[in-house]
């Protein structure tokens, strides 16, 4: 029986093994000791399941447990084979068992707990999950407890205890009920092998299987510049370029490694901002999506047969353009599934091979490809806005300054945007810092063109800042836009620019910290809103905190930090219409809840989409910059 | 189907002019090139005649080094071979079209030639009618519809009140104007095999021009102080006022 | 010497290019290929024998020159005046300048870029083939007969081949674009097709047509016959209402011919009030539906 099942798994096994080593490449091998630290802290200390208290008690109560309980596992299938064969020394430690006792009280512990979460609470998240299977496994699982229970109760009855009987204080007191002790224990024995079999083949074709992938799957995600993608190769001949995900014949192994990990518990989709406002999105439905393809057409793909696309069978297209790249879902998935690299390789064949994405973002990419700006507008009028304010601009062969102010787009060319970029120059050099701007020899850094899939477009860009950037011999950089900020510090490097880059509300915080800028403290309420990318792909949260405290008084919002809900521009989606709800109303409103009358951010886009989002929904809130806030206290 | 598509670099001006020192050019430094738009409409047309009944696009150019670029996006929206005639000088309409007659004569017989209607920059309006009368072919101009069918082009041109339609016969000469058709984003792939693609190009001399350009000058107008009626919704009363002053309230 | 002027009926660029013969020569010869009025000294009517034909209309005006021997050939800066003037070109192996705005001997200052820019050049020609630039000249409203001459001019069949063979009227019940006396044309502000809404119940209060500029069609949010821009519609309204359009070039190429120009924009740095006569600075959004709220109120009282 055992040589059957394990040879029914093990053929399972092998097969998924199999298209994992068919899976495209990706260099996920760097940074050895994070990826350890990872292992540690979020698979054995489910650190990520634990940022939702009682379902990561519920899994962690479970998953401990059968730590503890897996030598038992190997107990038993000795014991089946030979009723006198146990595990050696391990086998007769009191101290042993009674941990196995009490975990398995903690098990029984975890399930009733997800009983009451599924069939009590019934959270949203849970919506298109596969609840059946779900429940199937708590069953089997809750029957492998109790028939361990029962057969180590069974062996005490039947006095073949390897161990002091009464350390193991709770099967020693169900001892006392077991009928029959002899045969008892055998049954009991046999009948935790069988489950432990059952559910051994059951597993590598259920959601189950994330017990073997996960752990790997965390080994493997990234452990730095979570805002970083991962370039495509364009030298290559015709047949060998992979330019994003058609097919599941295109997938990363790592992509795929994702798919067989997730566990659809649907933390991800309640996070995520496009499912929030009624969109289509759900980041749980396409990775499960991606993973039922993979496992209906992973054969034909081993054969070398043709496979059919994702978007349009596993993925519907709707999915892959409400998209925002907020990274709500990266941050909250137990099992460290990187969503928005399925995504933007979904939407990287679209553009790229197939030339099929929403109409009016076609403006936006064909004016940065051609102008150097995603607004279409003249690169000339780059430091237009600097007209009265005497800001430096550094011009080919000149000494590079100090720190070189990256403007970014929006700022140079959004109305709304400007006033950050007035108020950053005008406290930088209030406070005396050695800064210059690249006027109009500064194009777009291509972060919109890359996140809507359009690699080539993106790297054509990358390139050409790199080039100027390299040749005016910058080495320190502060951009007021995460965007920006994200593409120059984490993604730059890979085409040979590598800069020490901050955050405007970084440097300015630096400036207040030297006391060459005072702000005078205040009394209005200021809630601020952290950027996707400045809080969750960058980790910057504290100066802009720092300094919103510095000039007011401080409110936070209940989804802050690197849980923020996005403002809605991300993905591109500044270029493209929205469907359902605006996911910036969804955000204003939850900042009007807070009952400040400010709401400060630190991003060009979440500037124009809140302040886009206070109009059409009336409430009383001011959208500002914290550099403006800065100058304003300053000028009182 | 043997199809002629002449293009043209133009910048992509925004929203000002602003001029060399010398007043001959218009300050491109920081400018984006692209083919005329016309032009851009033209490529596409003909590429997809041609991917529906078989047969070569090639595309012709008079300008400069950089303006292989333009040839190689036409190459990358579907046009099968490139021209270039290099010159650094600025050409009028007439010398324009005798240089692309050269070239095309060397390689005639084409079915089609398809011209814009007049480029973005110069705005001439002639190249296109000027080769037609070389090589004895009719030609119909500012097209906004075109069906190519059995050796015949039904011509589609916008007047006021609708559209007239010509039927001439092939080989023809065409001019078109954007809006003919919405030019596709070509792929990646298509741009990768379009770099690749060799392109003819030949030095050509420029002759004495007949419409000699002394210099370029900036109209007067641009920077008007136009009158702020106000801010907002409040303006509304104002708006009206002046409405009603001109007449169309 | 005289001048020749091409002459379409009941055309106001027609009549333009008039006043630009005027003040090249005061014998003034007009020639048309359909009965029509003009202020001309004479006017040649040509019998065509059928539909409209460009080739046809050039191989009359070639014949004409032959016979008068006028010092210039002026064109209405119209799509047919410009098109017969490159035939006329083309024929006579002569160059032209189209959209000529001013003319100093053998200097002329012609239009580039839609009007955007102007080229100061130098015709080299004893016969001078100018097509006058579209309200670079006020049209001529001297009311004086023309003393109307008939001819058939000897058509070859290669002159007669490229004919119209239909007329397909503009199915759309709206005013036309090019007709319309009121424009009331959306940029990138307006955001989403939805949002041409308010511009569309504006308009239809003022009998006025809807444009759009190059990014709005290029978005799919309206169709390309809506473009107004340079390689779009060129209109010359009485007022022309821009909302939310930046101003780039190619847009102003396509409107200047307006009277007068208002523009609605939230950005007061946008370039479209470099050539505004009249500015609302603010969101659109509330303008647009404000100012129609106020005609409403105007009309009911």
């Amino acid at each position: 029986m055992l040589a059957v099942a394990g040879a029914l798994f093990a053929r399972r096994a092998l097969f998924l093994t199999r298209l994992v080593r068919a899976g495209k490449p990706t260099e996920r091998l760097d940074d050895i000791p994070g990826r350890v630290k990872n292992e540690a802290t979020i698979v054995l200390g489910q650190r990520k399941l634990f940022q939702r208290l009682l379902p990561g008690l519920m899994h962690a109560l479970i998953f401990w447990g059968f730590l503890v309980l897996f030598p038992t596992i190997v107990m038993a299938l000795l014991a089946a084979v030979n009723r006198d064969w146990s595990l050696p020394w391990l086998g007769s430690q009191g101290w042993f068992m009674a941990l196995v006792d009490v975990f398995i009280l903690c098990v029984l512990a975890g399930i009733a707990l997800a009983v009451w979460i599924r069939k009590v609470v019934r959270p949203r998240r849970f919506d298109g999950s596969h609840l059946g299977e779900a429940d199937l496994i708590l069953g089997m699982i809750a029957l492998v407890v109790l028939t361990l229970l029962g057969w180590h109760a069974a062996r005490i009855a039947a006095g073949l205890n390897e161990w002091p009987a009464s350390a193991s204080f709770l099967s020693n007191a169900v001892a006392n009920v077991i009928p029959a002790p002899r045969v008892a224990e055998r049954v009991l024995d046999w009948a935790h092998v069988l489950v432990i079999l059952t559910f051994l083949v059951y597993l590598p074709y259920s959601k189950h299987l994330h017990i073997a992938t996960a752990a790997v799957n965390v080994f493997f995600s990234r452990t730095r510049r979570p805002g970083r993608l991962e370039p495509l190769r364009f030298d290559l001949p015709d047949d060998e370029l992979r330019l994003g995900v058609s097919t599941v014949g295109d997938l990363t192994w790592k992509e795929m490694v994702d798919s067989f990990s997730c566990t659809e518990c649907g933390r991800c989709q309640d996070v995520c901002p496009a499912y929030a406002t009624g969109k289509v999105l759900s980041p749980k439905l396409v990775i499960m999506g991606i993973r039922d393809q993979l496992f209906a057409e992973g054969q034909t793909l081993l054969a070398g047969g043709d496979l059919s696309p994702i978007v349009g069978n596993g993925v519907p297209e709707e999915m892959v353009w409400d998209c925002v790249t907020c990274g709500a879902c990266v941050h909250e998935c137990p099992v460290s599934i990187e969503h928005i690299d399925h995504i933007v390789d979904l939407r990287r064949d679209l553009v790229m091979m197939q030339s099929s994405f929403p109409q009016e973002a076609e403006s936006m990419l064909r004016d940065v490809e051609r102008v150097g700006n995603p607004w279409g507008k003249p690169q000339g009028d780059r430091a237009s806005w600097t007209a009265d304010l005497g800001v430096r601009v550094l011009e080919e062969g000149e000494e590079p300054p100090d720190v070189l102010y990256w403007v970014g787009c929006a700022a140079a060319y959004d109305e709304r945007a400007r006033k950050a970029a007035e108020s950053t120059a005008k406290l930088l050099q209030r406070a005396g810092v050695d800064f210059a701007i690249l006027g109009a020899r500064e194009a777009c850094t291509g972060d919109p063109a890359r996140r809507m899939g359009n690699e080539y477009v993106f790297q054509a860009y990358a390139e050409q800042n790199v080039e100027t950037l390299n040749e005016a011999r910058v080495t320190k950089i502060v951009a007021s836009c995460p965007h920006c900020l994200n593409t120059l510090a984490n993604e730059y490097p890979d085409f040979g620019g590598r800069y020490e880059v901050m955050h405007h509300t970084q440097l300015l915080a630096e400036l207040v910290h030297e006391g060459k800028l005072a702000p005078a403290a205040g009394e209005g309420e200021i809630t601020y809103h952290d950027s996707c990318y400045l809080a969750r792909h960058n980790d910057v949260r504290a100066e802009p905190r720092e300094l919103v405290a510095a000039v007011g008084k401080p409110v936070e919002m209940t989804r802050s930090g690197k849980r923020t809900f996005c403002c809605g521009a991300g993905g591109a989606h500044m270029w493209m219409e929205e469907r359902g709800t605006p996911i910036s109303e969804e955000r204003v409103r939850e900042a009007a809840d807070t009952g400040a009358e400010t709401l400060a951010v630190a991003c060009p886009f979440c500037t124009v989409m809140l302040d886009d989002g206070v109009r059409s929904t009336g409430k009383q809130l001011r959208v500002v910059d914290v550099s403006t806030l800065l100058v304003e206290s300053l000028e009182e | 189907m043997k199809i002629l598509v002449a293009v043209k670099r133009v910048p992509i001006t925004g929203g000002k002019m602003v001029l060399t020192e010398d007043a001959q050019a218009i300050q491109t430094r920081h400018l984006g090139f692209t083919i005329s738009p016309h032009e851009e409409c033209g490529v596409e047309e003909a590429v997809r005649i041609v991917e529906a009944q078989g047969g070569e696009v090639v595309v012709l150019t008079l300008g400069p080094a950089e303006a292989e670029e333009q040839l190689r996006e036409s190459m990358a929206l579907g046009a099968d071979r490139a021209i270039h005639l290099v010159s650094d000088e600025e050409w009028d309409a007439q010398a324009t079209a005798s240089a692309l007659l050269e070239a095309i004569r060397v390689e005639q017989p084409f079915d089609l030639l398809v011209f814009g209607n007049e480029s973005a920059d110069a705005g001439n309006y002639q190249v296109g009618i000027r080769i037609a009368y070389a090589l004895g072919l009719p030609v119909v101009t500012g097209l906004k519809g075109l069906t190519v069918l059995d050796g015949r082009a039904r011509c589609e041109q916008e007047v006021t009140g609708g559209r007239d339609v010509y039927d001439v016969p092939l080989p023809a000469v065409v001019t078109v104007r954007e809006g003919l058709n919405l030019p596709r984003y070509p792929s990646v792939p298509a741009k990768l095999r379009a770099n690749r693609k060799p392109v003819d190009a030949r030095p050509v001399e420029r002759p004495p021009s007949k419409l000699e350009k002394l210099r370029l000058v900036v109209p007067e107008g641009q920077g008007k102080q136009a009158e702020i009626l106000g801010r907002g919704a409040e303006a509304a009363p104002a708006v009206v006022e002046v409405m009603q002053r001109l007449g169309v309230a | 010497m005289s001048v020749l002027v091409l002459i379409e009926p009941n055309d106001e660029l027609s009549l333009q290019a008039v006043t630009l013969g005027r003040i090249l020569d005061s014998d003034v010869h007009g020639l048309s290929v359909e009965p029509a009025q003009a202020p001309v000294d004479v006017l040649h009517v040509a019998e065509l024998g059928g539909t409209y034909a460009p080739a046809a209309w050039a191989a009359a005006t070639v014949q004409l020159v032959e016979r008068l021997a006028p010092s210039a050939v002026v064109a209405p800066g119209s799509d047919r005046g410009n098109d017969v003037l490159a035939h006329v070109a083309a024929r006579l192996d002569l160059p032209m300048a189209a959209n000529v705005t001013e003319v100093r001997g053998e200097e002329v200052t012609r239009q580039r870029w839609g009007g955007t820019l102007l080229e100061e050049a130098r015709l080299h020609a004893d016969l001078k083939l100018l097509s006058a630039a579209p309200f670079a000249f006020a049209a001529s409203d001297d009311a004086s007969r023309a003393r109307v001459e008939t001819f058939v001019p000897n058509f070859t069949p290669a002159d007669t081949a490229v004919r119209v063979v239909e007329s397909i009227s503009a199915s759309t019940g709206g005013v036309s674009l090019a007709d319309a006396k009121v424009v009331v044309s959306g940029g990138r502000g307006v955001g989403s097709s939805e949002g041409f809404a308010i511009l569309e119940e504006l308009a239809a209060l003022l009998e006025a047509a809807v444009g759009c500029s190059r990014v709005v069609t290029s978005a799919g949010w309206r169709p390309h016959t809506d473009q107004v821009g340079q390689t779009g519609t060129k209109v010359s309204p009485d007022l022309y209402i821009a909302c939310g359009i930046s101003g780039a070039t190619q847009h102003i190429a396509g409107c200047k011919g307006a009277k007068k120009l208002l523009a609605i924009n939230a950005d007061p740095e946008a370039t479209i009030f470099g050539h505004a006569d009249y500015a609302v600075i603010g969101d659109l959004h509330e303008i647009v539906p404000a100012i129609s709220a106020e005609l409403r109120k105007a009309r009911a009282t």
